[in-house]
């Protein structure tokens, strides 16, 4: 049953991939997916704090007692997610801003927790990090590509060029909440028209 | 630096007292399969199930309304962990598997046209589903469709089909299942369920006294799959090769294809089933539920102890059995005469009832051997009295003690029992007209006698006994003597028997049975001479053990020396006793005291688990489901059925081999394909309608 | 008085945490199958938020930023909602059994719900006063519950429709989301 390395790393990007097979994190995806910016910035750090605390919940996992486990790994979480914080806000501040309220939020982004449960708490280090990279690199493309229909929809641009020429009038509806759940919804639909279950 | 270190220290370890203070001081049981199971799950509480959180899912999947799969984050592992908690092992708990026992399909006719909704679910929310059916199968597929383990599939006929070796019982399709039609169900629930009104039972089901799923085991002697066919059957009748001989077949009086053609010869399609297995010379396994310590004693080994002693070990209780007689079998070994079930195929029965890890004491009478207080004291916490019908009716005439006089039951039974009896060239009258009375007489041709009369009040047709047992005696060249009263047995010098003298009857009145009252005629003595009269005008069961040990007081007993029960419970008046067979209804069929052997056995399992005795809330017991009992079958061409092949007549009077030959293999495959696969409203008809 | 009632309209209807602050969103899809469920988790947030909403302004004030550790904010208030939630569950399941019945099933779901740990975030992030946390914590679980409930009504009939493949469970029910949520921008130019 083991699966190689490559596999744990590849299962992130199609069979697994969040939010779409693995219904969760909906949150971010939801909310930060104004821009592909914005999505990328998200995932990346989610990617991060995906991948060290799997790391870190692998190599203590025969030190933490089975009992308080859920409590460690939030603490662990908690403690990367605040990293994350502390450099976004010294290094890429306009992303901070305007990422705002959903950075510290990572830490109740059950991909993340669940990860360190049904994973890495179970596995060495390497599947883990594997795991931790592929869920979270696979997290990065779906809200950067959410964020790309949303940017280019509502607002004429991707990655802050115009694309579509001055005569085009944007969706001002896909930049808001509306547009973030239709939008998601039907890419959802067509994940589900493509594969097959 | 050092601040913030001392801060979370102090918060966690704050938290972390007062949570466990706290889990101690609010402590509250729960199952523990509950906390095994969340510990498999992801704990990430995140609500992706559809489930409130991890502890909810996990209680979910222990009360079997989630699969074990039901965790959106944990990987496949998790899921195969949980099913492992899940009674996947056979040593804690019995494996379940989902059971769809709708077999109507796209055969079902619709109420009405609708195309808007395309999940069952949406169908019973749109007034409960558009087929004519009210319990069947709507063919969605929301079982298919929920199934994580692709255990379930939709079949070509339009009902969903299970892999039973694929199925964990997770209990997923029976949470999706609006109609409430699929169950998880472990063997035992199996063994336990008696036909209820909401079941979709065929006609032929619902009039067997066992239960027996007639149509399933149909379709799979149909199939080919003649191993398939014995365990359906042995899910509700431990006696397939016994019954599939001597069973009076109600159930073919109400078979579907009857109503237009010949039923369909559904007790010798049972026979095929029952004698491939013994012919093909290996007893298929047959599976028990993990030991339970509970102790039950069987009084009486004839078929209603049999049945209960062998659906009580199958759910897991030890069984000890006690039996009068030197061998097991009862009335079907005493009884029933070797030409129609020969000891060898009885002994081979037997044997394998007794394979399962049940213990016989034989040469065991209740009542002169042993009491009911013995076997308290031993340790059982449960008895099971099923001693049978076997004290003859005296005709109460003088005379009928007279030397050649016997008694029905015990000449059958001391006939069984190997003992030599001086019949040849003798002048034989068997007086009574049920099927003991036949059967003797169709023994005492067997055993030489010259001349074989058959006395009996009333005419033919108010004979109880089975009308094929009639027609075999008629043909072996027994001479019957209808509406005859015996009023005096007279005998010779030295006591033996030599005359009957009997008053002709004329039919009056029907009387309470419904059969027309036989009235003496004036003056009509007539004397027929005879060497040989057995009196076999019906029995009943034995209760001097009442008499006999302490703690009998409380036992209730009808006019009819039986016991006095609730006919589906057959609990005694004391709680602890149960009964069945002809000890509860008098005499009656061996198809009847196996069905109650089985009841009396899910009584005794409710009993020994603490739970209430009781019926199940629309219980079926006996009576049929008004819409499935058809005036007319359309669609039905005429098929002969299979003809038995019997031994001719002038060679079966010359040795007690089996008259009644099984069918073969080609027959039973045609007399297969006549049954219309009924359903409790749907059925296959021959032609399209 | 006036400033709270616009808070809590804010709150409730403008700033919906739902449906205008994608906060909350996967119980939101988890528990709006029936209505009964929803009715439940509604509950169960107004009573967690409300309280997590003082403790943790409580944490914050008095501790956090005394001894100059705002930092530590999110370890902090994550730790401290989750041995809050995990307390009263398992105080309601021993002393207040029937309540547990109700609401208590539905707590564990909480710990992670980001609606929780964001109205805290939030009430932070916008210094408000103790009343004002109060206010502003009741308000925003009384909206998450109003789009709960609203969202089950409308997917209970979704049930009916006759909903084309790849669309049917979570795809359906995000588009439909998108649609109240059109509903409750109309709110938009109220505060």
């Amino acid at each position: 049953m083991a699966k190689s390395i490559t596999q744990e790393f590849v299962k992130g990007l199609w069979d697994e991939i969040p939010p779409f097979r693995l219904v969760l994190g909906l949150c971010p995806a939801l909310a930060v997916t104004k821009s592909v910016q914005d999505g990328l910035g998200m995932g990346m750090a989610t990617t991060f704090v995906l991948l060290c605390s799997n790391m870190l919940v692998s190599l203590l996992r025969k030190v933490i007692p089975p009992k308080v486990r859920i409590a460690c790994f939030i603490v662990v979480i908690a403690t990367f997610v605040t990293v994350v914080e502390l450099v976004m806000q010294a290094y890429t501040y306009p992303l901070f801003l305007s990422l705002g309220i959903f950075i510290p939020l990572i830490v109740v982004n059950c991909i993340v927790l669940g990860r360190s449960e049904a994973f890495a708490f179970k596995q060495p280090i390497l599947p883990s990090i594997a795991d931790g990279l592929g869920i979270g690199i696979g997290f990065t493309l779906s809200l950067g590509a959410l964020g790309a229909v949303r940017e280019a929809l509502g607002n004429g641009t991707l990655l802050g060029h115009s694309i579509f020429g001055a005569g085009f009038e944007p969706f001002a509806f896909m930049q808001e909440a509306p547009g973030a759940f239709v939008g998601l919804g039907l890419m959802l639909a067509l994940m589900n028209l493509v594969g097959k279950k | 630096m050092i601040e913030a270190l001392l801060f979370m220290l102090i918060i966690g370890a704050l938290c972390g007292t007062v949570l466990s203070f706290a889990s101690k001081i609010f402590y509250v049981w729960e199952d523990p399969r509950i906390a095994q199971v969340e510990n498999y799950l992801a704990g990430a509480n995140c609500g992706g199930c559809g489930f409130t959180g991890c502890s909810a899912a996990a209680a979910a999947v222990v009360e079997g309304k989630a699969p074990p799969s039901v965790c959106a984050v944990a990987g496949p592992e998790a899921t195969t962990s949980v099913a492992g908690v899940m009674g996947m092992d056979p040593g804690s708990a019995e494996p379940r598997v989902s059971m769809n026992p709708c077999d109507g399909g796209d055969r079902a006719e619709d109420r009405f046209y609708y195309n808007g909704v395309n999940t069952c679910e949406a169908m019973v929310a749109m007034f409960g589903g558009k087929r004519v059916c009210q319990v069947g199968c709507l063919g969605y597929g929301d079982c298919v469709r929920i199934c994580s383990f692709s255990a379930i599939k939709m079949g070509p006929e339009g009902y969903p089909v299970i892999d039973e070796v694929a199925c964990v019982g997770c209990g997923a399709c029976q949470r999706a299942c609006p109609k409430d039609l699929i169950h998880v169900r472990t063997m035992s629930d199996r063994l336990l369920h008696t036909n209820l009104e909401t079941d979709p039972l065929a006609p032929c089901q619902q009039t067997c006294p066992a239960e027996i799923d007639i149509p399933t085991y149909i379709a799979q002697i149909r199939e080919g799959d003649y191993e398939g066919a014995v365990h359906t059957i042995r899910e509700r009748n431990p006696l397939l090769l016994s019954c599939g001989r001597v069973c009076p077949h109600p159930c073919e009086d109400y078979c579907r294809r009857g109503v237009e053609d010949e039923a369909v010869s559904i007790n010798q399609l049972k026979r095929f089933a029952a004698d491939f297995e013994m012919n093909s010379g290996k007893r298929l396994p047959i599976a028990c539920a993990p030991d339970t310590g509970k102790r039950v004693a069987v009084a009486g080994g004839g078929p209603a102890g049999l049945s209960a002693a062998y659906f009580l070990r199958r759910l897991g209780h030890s069984v000890t059995i006690f039996e009068a007689m030197p061998k097991l079998g009862g009335m079907i070994r005493y009884g029933i005469p070797e030409y129609r079930l020969p000891k060898k195929t009885l002994d081979w029965e037997i044997e394998g009832i007794l394979n399962l890890g049940i213990e016989a004491r034989t040469n065991m009478r209740l009542g002169r051997d042993f009491n009911v207080a013995d076997m308290e004291k031993e340790g059982f916490e449960a008895i099971f009295i099923a001693h049978g019908a076997w004290v003859d009716y005296n005709l109460k005439v003088e005379g009928e003690d007279l030397k050649g006089c016997f008694k029905g039951i015990d000449f059958l039974s001391r006939l069984a029992s190997g003992e030599e009896l001086d019949i040849k060239g003798k002048k034989a009258a068997v007086v009574g007209g049920g099927n003991s009375a036949i059967d003797c007489v169709r023994n005492l041709i067997r055993l030489g006698a010259e001349e074989v009369s058959i006395v009996y009040r009333r005419t033919r047709s108010e004979m109880p006994a089975n009308e094929v047992e009639i027609e075999a005696a008629e043909h072996e060249g027994i001479n019957f003597v209808f509406l005859a009263a015996p009023t005096q047995v007279i005998g010779d010098a030295d006591g033996n028997v030599k005359q009957l003298e009997y008053l002709k009857m004329e039919l009056g009145e029907p009387d309470a049975s419904g059969r027309r009252r036989p009235v003496p005629v004036e003056g009509s003595e007539t004397r027929m001479d005879l060497d040989i009269l057995i009196t076999a005008i019906g029995q009943q069961p034995d209760m001097s053990f009442k008499n006999m040990g302490p703690g009998m007081a409380d036992l209730k007993i009808t006019r009819w020396n039986t016991f006095d029960t609730d006919p589906y419970t057959l609990q005694t008046s004391i709680p602890h006793i149960f009964t069945a067979g002809d000890a509860a209804t008098g005499p009656s069929l061996v198809v009847e005291a196996i069905g109650g052997g089985r009841r009396a056995a899910r009584s005794i399992h409710q009993f020994l688990s603490g739970e209430e005795v009781k019926a199940p809330e629309s219980s079926l017991f006996k009576r049929h489901i008004d819409e499935s009992i058809f005036k007319q079958v359309p669609g039905v061409e005429k098929k002969p059925r299979s003809k038995m092949t019997e031994l001719p007549p002038e060679e079966r009077v010359k040795s007690f081999e089996e008259v009644d030959k099984v069918l073969t293999e080609e027959e039973a495959l045609a007399e297969s394909n006549r049954c219309l696969s009924c359903c409790r409203v749907c059925y296959n008809p021959d032609v399209a309608a | 008085m006036g400033d709270y009632l616009v808070l809590a309209i804010s709150a409730i209807l403008v700033n919906n945490i739902l449906l205008a602050q994608y906060l909350g969103n996967c119980p939101f899809l988890g528990t709006s199958k029936k209505m009964e469920t929803a009715v439940g988790m509604a509950a169960a947030v107004v009573f967690v938020l409300v309280m997590a909403g003082l403790i943790t302004w409580i944490v914050n004030t008095f501790v956090l930023q005394t001894l100059g550790l705002d930092y530590l904010r999110t370890i902090a208030f994550i730790l401290v909602i989750a041995s809050l939630v995990q307390f009263v569950e398992m105080f309601l399941k021993k002393s207040i059994p029937a309540l547990y019945a109700g609401l208590g099933i539905f707590l564990p779901l909480i710990t992670t719900n980001c609606a929780v740990m964001g109205v805290c975030l939030i009430n932070v992030n916008e210094e408000y006063t103790f009343i004002q946390a109060l206010v502003s914590s009741f308000a925003y679980a009384v909206g998450f519950g109003l789009a709960l409930i609203l969202f089950a009504g409308v997917r209970e009939r979704v049930l009916l429709g006759r909903v084309p493949r790849p669309l049917q469970d979570t795809s359906i029910a995000l588009v439909t989301a998108g649609i109240i949520s059109l509903a409750f921008f109309a709110f938009k130019g109220m505060v």
